[in-house]
């Protein structure tokens, strides 16, 4: 089926692998057609930061899937001689970084600063003692040490003497890339960005930071003497793309690339892409997707789940492949939950619907349901028999882990298990489509459920 | 305490040294009752003093090298001692000095003058008058050998003259990393040059960033020149536009460092108004000063409350940058608090900067206390500065005994005008025609308008020299930084983002912004439950004629539009039942969304 190249025969195991791959997870490409002109224009400003690295400054980029945009812009910087050589990347991010001090730690690490000095505040045990042969256990206590090692306030005068020390001409320029940039603003006294906006505006080290976050008003956590350091450039990556180049953008992620080995194959599948592509329910699909979100990571979510279909057997997408991947998409969570409820557990969730309409979303506690179901049973159940009540409350607890009911009160240790008040966590319009679904429901539990009044 | 330890090595030394007692003075320290054995006449040339308890003393003549208490233990100052004498009640015993300054203590632009590297045991002869060359005989420690080497001397003028000599320090100071002056076996005497020095151990290793292996690019045209010069880091050859709260600080910090005294100073004013700048300006304008020998010499030390883990690191921050000790918080305190209560001979005044000093508020406020209160010691010879943002700082945050310590001397900068602010940008372009006029002062008056911010001026003059730069075909050919170009800075940097980031957001985000709006104006509030938007959504969709979304769909749109704020909302484990908030205004929504359906 697949004629594998000669001499890479080893690693093409799996073919269909190396397809996802080359069509999904190459970065460089997909961040290249992805954006065009967002890019340039981002790629123009932080060349310009670079190319200003003597000088320091600050930079702000908003918006959800920059990480991958920045890199690709990285990278094809860093491929510039002159530069790689001559700029310290340092990435941090607000989720591993959670304080300064963490924070700290990590930006000397990656300035390799701990191994220029045997000072004792980021001295390295580890290696001068792997050096010396030392039994295991020493090795790990020396870490041990070593991690606690140098306080917080010595760490931060150790760093900023550093870059103190250095100035523009001789200095190798450092650029601070911020993930998660607005959960920095969340550390105490902001600490750490005040420093190295401050440090980016001084006479000190040539530095510049890069922040990235999603949200729009991050400049209002900045605090006021750190917003004033901020330089106040932002590039706001919002994707205003229309839907013929959503499409074509789909098209150019799921076709191979040029230089692809197999060129027979390579062909085929293209085809079969271009053919994909203009059917009318694979563009229904994606315009579906397409009005809900924008973003990309969706659409490779989606388009992910299609390719996964594809096997040796069937080498193409075909437009049911797809339709199949957006209705997994786009299921209801709960809806699929309800499906699995035994039908006592369903009879509870309908008694809480009725209960719903005739208080207006007041909570309320399992008795209540309870008398609810059991009006139920004697008016007009004909086929479900009586359930003794700690069976009643074994299926409510188990609607409660479920998450589809909410306890209520914060002091849940006090009041008894029946009175308890909780809420329905579930639309109408949720438990209405799940009864259609449901397998063999019985008539007379479909007609309570759509009766006005229990 | 600090004593203990010198009059432990006095006795060792006089123990090893019996030769030297031919003896007019027999000294030692005054934690033992003392006699005179002398007076009178005598006073001046034979004064006795013995240990009870002790059986060994030492002496010291006229004529001799000594050593006399320093800030800290391990650094004594050195002298020669000229005569003792008696004050007028007899109780006290002086002695007439004339001090050396060891290498540590020449300040470093003195020793460029010398024009040599001096060996590290020299010690220096010192003309300045800023000393008091009376001392308490109680503060000697001990003798110290002092050879003359037979190097020419070198005069050096403007201050004070080098001699150069060679202190030997006798067997019994403690042998230190941090004193250079070496420990000798007693006999034979030894040129202590000749001793080979202890590699010393890297405690005070400095850190730096890797230096660059490609020389930094000089700026290329006149744009990039405007560039460099913008940068807040560059420093102008003027403060303009401050002169006279330059010139209020400039004679404050004079006056206290002339008279010896103390004093402080509270300095208020929004970010970006040069409030660091125009101290550091003074600093440097009375550093030049003194250079000249017009005031006497004075340490500057700078600490910032943002720079520093804990209000408590203060004292470290400022007992290192005094004396080069690295210590813990409390001891730092009591040594600072010894050392600004304490008489101590050849002091010279501290200027202490405290940037932002809100950040130093602790529940005792016993940092801000000390630091106000050590200004009011006798000998404490300290002025502070401190700055903060807001003016009435004292009144808001400082219990009474601390506000009443900082005292009324008080000066707030006030933002700037756009005069002002483009008198800045014209200073700082005196040679680079970089700029249209009417560009700088559309700059400078929105900038005016909003803040007053300096930094954010220059940064947006920065901006437009980019844009302007880009703007034209070839960079060298691009000229004058114009309006156009400064409207589109401006642009990028005040406009606001989210009616933008509204017009392209997804079709059922701005469904579900609606939906919002719509359910907003039915409840006659601002906020709603995500249930009840989401059956307005429905309704929405229904009329739009779109497919209805599900509610697990319906529940990521919002997710969505709530990372990026353009709503707020609770947290996501509530559902169904978080509450909804608009984060910007309805109109806003509104003229997006219309301007996206025209």
């Amino acid at each position: 089926m697949f004629q594998t190249p000669a001499g890479a025969a080893e690693e093409d195991s799996c073919p269909m692998e190396r397809v996802i791959l080359y069509s999904l997870l190459e970065p460089r490409g997909s961040g290249k057609t992805m954006y065009g002109m967002l890019q340039r224009i981002a790629l123009s400003q932080i060349c310009l930061l670079y190319s200003q690295l003597l000088l320091s400054s600050s930079c702000m980029l908003t918006f959800f899937c920059f990480l991958q945009l920045l890199n690709c812009i990285l990278r094809e910087l860093l491929e510039v001689k002159d530069i790689n050589k001559n700029v310290l990347p340092v990435h941090l991010n607000g989720l591993l970084q959670t304080d300064d001090r963490i924070a700290l730690k990590e930006i000397t690490r990656q300035l390799n600063l701990e191994n220029v000095v045997g000072d004792k505040v980021f001295v390295s045990v580890y290696r001068s003692y792997a050096v010396c042969f030392v039994p295991l256990q020493f090795i790990a206590c020396s870490l041990f040490y070593c991690s606690f090692q140098g306080s917080f306030a010595e760490n931060l005068a150790f760093l900023l003497e550093a870059l103190k020390k250095g100035d523009r001409s001789s200095s190798r320029p450092v650029l601070f890339i911020l993930d998660e940039f607005d959960l920095f603003a969340h550390h105490k006294n902001q600490t750490l960005l005040y420093n190295l906006l401050d440090v980016s505006q001084s006479a000190q080290a040539p530095i510049a930071v890069i922040g990235l976050t999603c949200r729009l008003d991050v400049l209002e956590l900045l605090e006021k003497r750190v917003k004033s350091r901020f330089s106040h450039r932002q590039i706001h990556l919002l994707s205003s793309l229309s839907f013929i180049q959503y499409l074509d953008n789909v098209r150019s992620q799921l076709s191979l690339p040029q230089d692809f080995p197999d060129t027979k194959f390579h062909d085929e599948w293209n085809d079969g892409i271009k053919t994909l592509c203009e059917d009318q329910l694979v563009v229904d699909v994606l315009q579906r997707h397409y009005s809900s979100s924008k973003d990309f990571r969706s659409l490779h979510l989606l388009l992910m789940l299609a390719l996964s279909r594809v096997s040796a057997s069937k080498p193409a997408i075909k437009p049911t492949d797809l339709l199949e991947a957006s209705r997994v998409c786009m299921v209801d969570s709960k809806a699929n939950i309800l499906h699995g409820l035994s039908i006592l557990e369903l009879c509870l969730i309908i008694a809480m619907k009725h209960l719903n309409d005739i208080y207006e979303g007041e909570p309320f506690n399992f008795q209540m349901v309870h008398n609810e179901f059991k009006k139920f049973l004697q008016r007009k159940s004909h086929s479900i028999h009586n359930f003794d009540k700690p069976v009643v409350i074994k299926a409510f607890e188990h609607l409660q882990q479920l998450e589809l009911i909410k306890s209520m009160d914060s002091s849940t240790a006090k009041i008894q298990k029946e009175y308890q008040l909780v809420k329905l966590m579930l639309d109408h319009s949720q438990i209405m489509e799940a009864l259609q679904k449901y397998p063999q429901c019985p008539t007379d539990v479909k007609q309570w459920a759509m009766s006005a009044f229990g | 305490m600090a004593l203990s330890k010198f009059q432990h090595s006095v006795i060792t030394y006089i123990c090893l040294e019996p030769r030297q007692q031919r003896c007019s003075f027999i000294l030692c320290s005054t934690r033992f009752p003392m006699e005179t054995m002398f007076d009178g006449l005598f006073l001046s040339r034979y004064l006795n003093m013995s240990v009870e308890g002790q059986e060994a003393v030492t002496t010291v003549t006229p004529g001799q090298y000594i050593l006399i208490e320093g800030n800290d233990d391990d650094n004594p100052f050195v002298a020669k001692l000229l005569k003792f004498f008696g004050d007028e009640s007899h109780k006290q015993k002086k002695a007439l000095v004339q001090w050396f300054l060891r290498l540590s203590e020449v300040p470093q632009n003195k020793m460029l003058l010398l024009g040599r590297s001096p060996h590290p045991q020299e010690i220096f002869y010192y003309l300045g008058r800023a000393c008091d060359d009376e001392i308490n005989a109680e503060s000697i420690l001990g003798t110290v050998h002092v050879r003359q080497d037979n190097s020419p001397a070198s005069v050096v003028p403007v201050y004070s003259s080098f001699f150069p000599f060679c202190p030997e320090l006798r067997k019994g100071l403690r042998n230190s990393v941090c004193f250079p002056i070496q420990a000798t076996p007693s006999t034979p005497r030894t040129p202590c040059h000749a001793t080979p020095s202890t590699p010393r151990t890297p405690r005070h290793a400095t850190p730096s960033i890797p230096s660059r292996t490609v020389p930094a690019r000089q700026p290329g045209n006149i744009l990039e020149e405007a560039r460099a010069r913008l940068h807040v880091s560059s420093v102008p050859e003027s403060l303009p536009c401050r002169e006279q709260e330059f010139q209020d600080i400039y004679d404050f910090v004079e006056s206290k460092v002339m008279d010896g005294t103390g004093g402080c100073m509270y300095i208020s004013g929004v970010p970006g108004t040069g409030k660091t700048a125009t101290i550091h300006e003074v600093i440097r304008c009375l550093q030049h000063a003194s250079d000249m020998d017009e005031i006497p010499t004075f340490r500057f030390i700078e600490i910032n409350g943002m720079k520093m883990t804990d209000p408590h690191q203060a004292y470290v921050q400022i007992l290192q940058k005094l004396t080069g000790q690295k210590v813990t918080a409390d001891h730092a305190a009591a040594l600072l608090e010894k050392r600004f209560s304490n008489p101590t001979p050849k002091k010279e005044t501290t200027v202490l900067l405290v940037d932002e000093l809100d950040l130093l508020w602790t529940r005792k406020q016993n940092v801000m206390y000390n630091l106000f209160d050590w200004p009011t010691r006798r000998h404490a010879r300290l002025v502070v500065l401190t700055i903060a943002n807001t003016m009435d700082l004292p009144e808001r945050i400082m219990i009474n005994r601390v506000a009443s310590r900082l005292g009324l001397t008080r000066m707030s900068f006030q933002p700037y005008s756009f005069k002002q602010l483009q008198q800045i940008i014209t200073s700082r372009l005196i040679k680079v025609k970089a700029f249209d006029e009417d560009a700088m002062q559309l700059v400078s008056r929105k900038v005016a308008a909003l803040s007053g911010d300096a930094r954010r001026c220059l940064d947006i003059c920065r901006r437009a020299t980019e844009i302007c730069e880009h703007s034209a075909s070839h960079p060298s050919s691009a000229g004058l930084v114009r309006m156009s170009h400064v409207m589109e800075a401006l642009d990028e940097m005040f406009s606001s983002s989210y009616i933008t980031a509204i017009r392209c957001a997804s079709l059922q985000e701005q469904l579900f912004l609606r939906a919002v709006i719509a359910e907003f104006r039915q409840l006659g509030l601002e906020e709603a439950i995500f249930q009840q938007v989401f059956v307005q959504h429905q309704a929405l969709s229904r009329v739009e004629g779109l497919q209805p979304i599900s509610v697990s769909e319906g529940l990521a749109v919002c997710q969505r539009l709530g990372a990026c704020r353009l709503l707020l909302l609770e947290a996501s484990h509530l559902d169904m039942l978080q509450r909804v908030r608009l984060n910007v205004s309805q109109d806003d929504v509104l003229y997006a969304l219309k301007a996206v359906r025209d």
